[in-house]
Parts: structure tokens; C-alpha cells; sequence
């Protein structure tokens, strides 16, 4: 892993209420500093709103992926049933027919869905096996919920910090990241 | 939720008031469809007994559309009440105010079952069972057994009785929770609901077949009922979303927020994939393994004029709802769900109205001839349309719009999808 120059710090405000967290999030937006990321062992509805997170592309991903099965399927089928060279007469219906094309169009839609948004998932997580996960606090993965900030040059500390603990936040800290 | 959190949400009682107009648009469409209906029956020029077969489908075919709409909206209020779920709470009044149908559209029905029945169901018809009748046919003999007059009747009394009871229970039940409050009447709902939904799952399966597949009744499909609750089932959410769509225009139903309207739109869209799916799986098989006694039906809905029926049910019952409510966009704008919704609606009418008549406008050759959309076809729907339309703001009008004391009437003020 070559990233250790990208490293940079962060804040943590560390929660066990995803009401407080919520409100924390809220407030630290307001503020304007830029948060990184929220992160929780469950989901917590409203936080993509509270954070201000760009609605995902994944659905546009997804329909891509859906035409690329679709168109798939077509050329596969329309190139095997051209002419006669692999012409298997079954219940003696026509070689080139609507109707035989549904379910192979389909399921390969719905395939390449499936298969397409798993990958881009993975890509866009940046998760891969064998790679060790970057927690910011091995908690999150039980009942802790960690509020993410980046810290800039120019950052005020003390001023997140505050919002965090009049929050109620349990621990706040500071720490180094490289994702 | 940014609505929620940022203004209080208020739950409050309220009223919707039926104006002089509302009576009079759905007083309109009643009596000026059964004008137009009368109009169009009095010009007609063919043979009396194709005529009778004409008027008594439409109103099989209007009755069983309302019908399955009616008793799908109370399936909706099971299927949410043993699952559960909050989200659709500021709208649950909507689906109970559908369900005051039920009652005239089964007075319907069995109007037409005993005024027309022999003329649109041919197992009805007169020696049919008898080996003595040059009427006799051995195939509806052997299923007559299921198929004879006194079994159809009394399961038909039951299923009616049983959905009837339980609709009203559920709407009862709601608006006495107004005034008490408490969970009694959310538990009573719930312990209901589950032996509803079993119970519906069966019973709705052999109604289908009852009024609708036993029109043709040589012939005979597994799939049918599920297609045919796909059918009720898209046409009654889609009109629960023009409905609330309706009453927040004017005003009304603040506490439902764009997301609850989302969910609807979503289920809209879902939910023509589902009855696509279904439609697509019955027509397949049967074109594929080419049976005599199965391709028939479908023979009888694709020539003789019936060609143009079919192929518009593709376009409307799904082309137009997938292509029209995929994105994001097209569900949260009220105007074009609203748009895309009379089309889904429309489709499914236009799919009931080929199951019936393709089937029951046959002539003493067996065959049936596409009668064509006229005076009668839409006097008959404006007239259905506007008995419903004015039962359900009637109902509407009798209640507070949603239930103030319900468990989850919180949960639904600040339901959220997310961004």
C-alpha cells in the first residue's frame, strides 16, 4: 500500500445514540466543516440527509449494466437463430420470434445487474479480499457510531471538538488516516 | 426527514368535505354514462342475443374491475397490518374508504351472475351437464362437480360475507381507535389481518376463477388468480396515490409527505413489473407447448379484432408505467404520477375488458367477433367510475382523513427514503 502519503487527520467523535448522532451531524454541516464520513453499526434513518451526501449513482450504474444484458442477450440470440447454421427446431416454432427472446433477455438483465452493481460496490468501497479493513475505531463494528471529520490546516479544532461533546459525545480524539 | 426535524410535525383531526362539485362531477359520470350507455345500447343494430352478451359483459367486466379493486385495497391494510409497517399509516383511510365499495360492486356482480350468467358463462348454460341435451358437453360435465350452480352459489355467499365483514371490521375498528385511542384496536386488526390474508389467498384464487376463467371454461390456466390479483392489486395502489395526490392538492393530508407519495409511486411501478410478469409467464407457456385445449384462449384475444386489446395491454401495463416511472423523478412528480397512474388504470380495464368479453361475446359458432370500444364500453366505466369515486369521498368525508391515534401515525408523518 503506497498510500501513506495521502495521509491525513481526522476528528472522531465517538456516540452510542443515533439520535445524539444525528444532531451532532447536523450541527457540525451547519458549521461548515467537512465531514468525512458517519460511521455505524445499523442504519440511521435521515443520516444521508443530516450529512449532506450527493444522492448515489448506482441506480444509473444500474440501468447500464441492465442495457448491457439486454443488448447482450439480443445480439447473442439474433446471431445464433441468423440463417440456418444452428437452427434446433423446438415445438416446430420459428427460428427468429419475439416471444422466445423474453425470458433469456431477461434473466440476462437481471444478471448483469446483479453481477454489475456487486462490482461496483466493491470498487467504489474500495473493499477487496484479503485487504484489512480501515476502521476508524474497532467499536463501530459493534455499538459505537463514529462521526468522521477531516481536519484541514485551517480547521478549528476545539470548535468540533465542542460540538461533538456538547453532543454527547463519549471520547472524542484525533487520528491519522489513510483512507 | 428534513421536513420532520425541521418543522414539527402536528397531528391533527381531520376532515375532508365532500364540496357540491364532488357530487355533482360523480352524480355526472354516473348518470351521463348510463345515458351514453343507453344510447349506445338503443343504436346498436346487431342480433338481440349478441347485443344482451355485450351489456351483461360490460357490466361483468366494470363490476368484477371494482370489485378486485375494493378487495385489494383491504388486502393492502392486511398485508401492511401483519407486516407491520408504519410508512403508509397517513394514508390507511384511503384504502379503508375503498373498501365501502365492496358491497355494491358484489351487488353487482351477483346481478349480473343471476340476470346474465347464462348468457356470459357457458357452463351455465341450459342441459349442458345432461347426456341427454343436444346442449351436452362432456368436458364442462366432468367439471361440473366444481362448476355447478349450488357450490358456486354458496362459496360465493361466503367469500362475499367473509370479505365484507372483515373490510367493514377493519374501517370500524380504525375509527373507533380515533375516539379510544390505545392498542386494543391495533392488535384486533393485526390477529384479523393474518387470517385474512390466508384466507383471501385461497378464496380470491377460486373467485377469479369463478367469474373470470370459468367464461371460457374449457379452458384453464394455474397462474390465473395471482394475474388477476396483480391486476386489482397495482389498480387499487394506484388509486390510493391519485388519491392522496388529489386530496394534498387541495389542501388536505399535510401529514403525508412527498416520501409516503414516493412508496406509493414505487409500488405503482413494482407492481406492473409483477403483473407483466405474470401475464408474460401465462401467455409463454401456453404458446410454447401449443395445446389445443390451452392456445385457444389466446387465439380468441389476438384475431378477429381482439389483436388491438392485446398488444395495448404491453403498452400500457407496462411499456408506459416502467419506461415512465423508473426514475427518481418521474415518482416524485405528482403531476406525471398522477399522468401515468390513469394510464395504468386505464390498461388494467382494458386488460379486464378482454379476459370478459373476448370470452363471453362468443356466437353459437364458438366464436367471438371484437365488438370494438363504444358508447356502451365507456358510458358503462363512466358510470362505475363515478359510483366509485362517489362512495369513496362519501366515506372519505364520514372520517378523520388519517388516524390520529394510530401506533404508527408518527412513523409515517417522518417516513424518509433517504436522499
Amino acid at each position: 500500500m503506497s498510500m501513506k502519503n495521502n495521509n491525513h487527520k481526522l476528528i472522531l467523535g465517538i456516540y452510542d445514540d443515533p439520535d445524539k448522532v444525528l444532531a451532532a451531524t447536523r450541527k457540525v454541516r451547519k458549521a461548515g466543516f467537512d465531514i468525512k464520513d458517519v460511521y455505524t453499526p445499523f442504519p440511521i434513518h435521515g443520516i444521508d440527509k443530516a450529512m449532506g451526501i450527493q444522492r448515489s449513482r448506482l441506480g444509473i450504474a444500474a440501468f447500464m449494466f441492465a442495457m448491457t444484458g439486454l443488448l447482450t442477450a439480443v445480439v447473442m440470440m439474433v446471431y445464433m437463430s441468423w440463417g440456418d447454421d444452428w437452427a434446433i427446431n423446438i415445438g416446430g416454432k420459428p427460428n427468429l420470434h419475439i416471444p422466445t427472446y423474453i425470458p433469456v433477455t431477461f434473466e440476462l438483465s437481471i444478471l448483469f445487474t446483479a453481477f454489475g452493481m456487486v462490482a461496483t460496490f466493491f470498487i467504489v468501497s474500495k473493499m477487496a479480499h484479503g485487504k484489512n479493513p480501515t476502521l476508524m475505531d474497532i467499536r463501530q463494528t459493534d455499538d459505537r457510531i463514529v462521526i468522521a471529520v477531516n481536519l484541514h490546516s485551517d480547521s478549528d479544532n476545539k470548535a468540533i471538538s465542542d460540538i461533538f461533546v456538547n453532543h454527547g459525545a463519549l471520547e472524542v480524539r484525533e487520528r491519522e488516516s489513510s483512507i | 426527514m428534513a421536513h420532520g426535524h425541521e418543522h414539527e410535525v402536528v397531528i391533527k383531526e381531520e376532515k375532508f368535505v365532500m364540496t357540491a362539485k364532488d357530487k355533482r362531477v360523480a352524480t355526472i359520470l354516473m348518470g351521463g354514462g348510463l345515458l351514453l350507455a343507453l344510447i349506445g345500447i338503443f343504436t346498436n343494430h346487431s342480433e338481440h342475443e349478441m347485443l344482451m352478451k355485450r351489456i351483461w359483459a360490460n357490466l361483468l367486466a366494470d363490476g368484477y374491475f371494482f370489485f378486485i379493486i375494493s378487495v385489494c385495497a383491504t388486502a393492502f391494510i392486511a398485508i401492511k397490518a401483519i407486516a407491520n409497517a408504519g410508512w403508509h399509516t397517513s394514508i390507511k383511510r384511503i384504502p379503508e374508504a375503498m373498501g365501502t365499495f365492496l358491497p355494491f360492486a358484489a351487488a353487482v356482480l351477483i346481478i349480473v351472475l343471476i340476470g346474465g350468467g347464462s348468457e356470459v358463462y357457458h357452463w351455465m348454460h341450459h342441459g349442458i351437464t345432461d347426456p341427454a341435451s343436444p346442449n351436452y358437453d362432456k368436458v364442462i360435465a366432468g367439471k361440473s362437480w366444481y362448476l355447478n350452480k349450488g357450490f358456486f352459489w354458496g362459496r360465493l355467499i361466503v367469500f362475499f360475507s367473509v370479505w365484507i365483514l372483515i373490510t367493514r371490521n377493519f374501517r370500524k375498528w380504525s375509527l373507533q381507535e380515533d375516539i379510544e385511542g390505545g392498542l386494543s384496536f391495533f392488535d384486533k386488526t393485526y390477529k384479523t389481518a393474518a387470517f385474512f390474508t390466508f384466507f383471501f389467498a385461497f378464496t380470491f384464487s377460486m373467485f377469479s376463477w369463478d367469474i373470470m376463467m370459468s367464461i371460457d371454461t374449457h379452458w384453464f390456466s394455474t397462474i390465473f388468480s395471482i394475474y388477476n390479483f396483480a391486476t386489482g392489486w397495482v389498480s387499487a395502489i394506484t388509486i390510493m396515490a391519485l388519491t392522496a395526490i388529489q386530496l394534498k392538492k387541495r389542501g388536505y393530508l399535510s401529514i403525508v409527505n412527498e416520501d409516503v407519495i414516493h412508496d406509493l409511486g414505487k409500488m405503482m411501478f413494482a407492481f406492473s413489473i409483477f403483473w407483466t410478469y405474470m401475464w408474460v409467464a401465462q401467455m409463454l407457456l401456453i404458446w410454447y407447448a401449443n395445446l389445443p385445449e390451452e392456445v385457444t384462449y389466446y387465439l380468441d384475444r389476438t384475431k378477429n379484432g381482439w389483436g388491438f386489446h392485446f398488444y395495448l395491454n404491453i403498452a400500457l401495463n407496462f411499456l408506459i408505467p416502467f419506461f415512465g416511472l423508473m426514475a427518481r423523478t418521474g415518482k416524485r412528480n405528482t403531476w406525471w404520477l398522477s399522468f401515468v397512474g390513469c394510464i395504468i388504470l386505464f390498461g388494467h380495464w382494458n386488460d379486464v375488458y378482454l379476459m370478459t368479453f373476448a370470452g363471453a361475446m362468443k356466437d353459437h359458432h364458438g366464436i367471438s367477433h371484437a365488438p370494438g370500444w363504444g358508447l356502451m364500453e365507456f358510458g358503462f366505466l363512466a358510470m362505475f367510475a363515478g359510483g366509485f369515486i362517489y362512495v369513496l369521498l362519501t366515506s372519505l368525508s364520514k372520517a378523520n382523513l388519517y388516524p390520529t391515534k394510530h401506533p404508527y401515525i408518527m412513523e409515517s408523518a417522518l417516513h424518509d427514503v433517504g436522499v
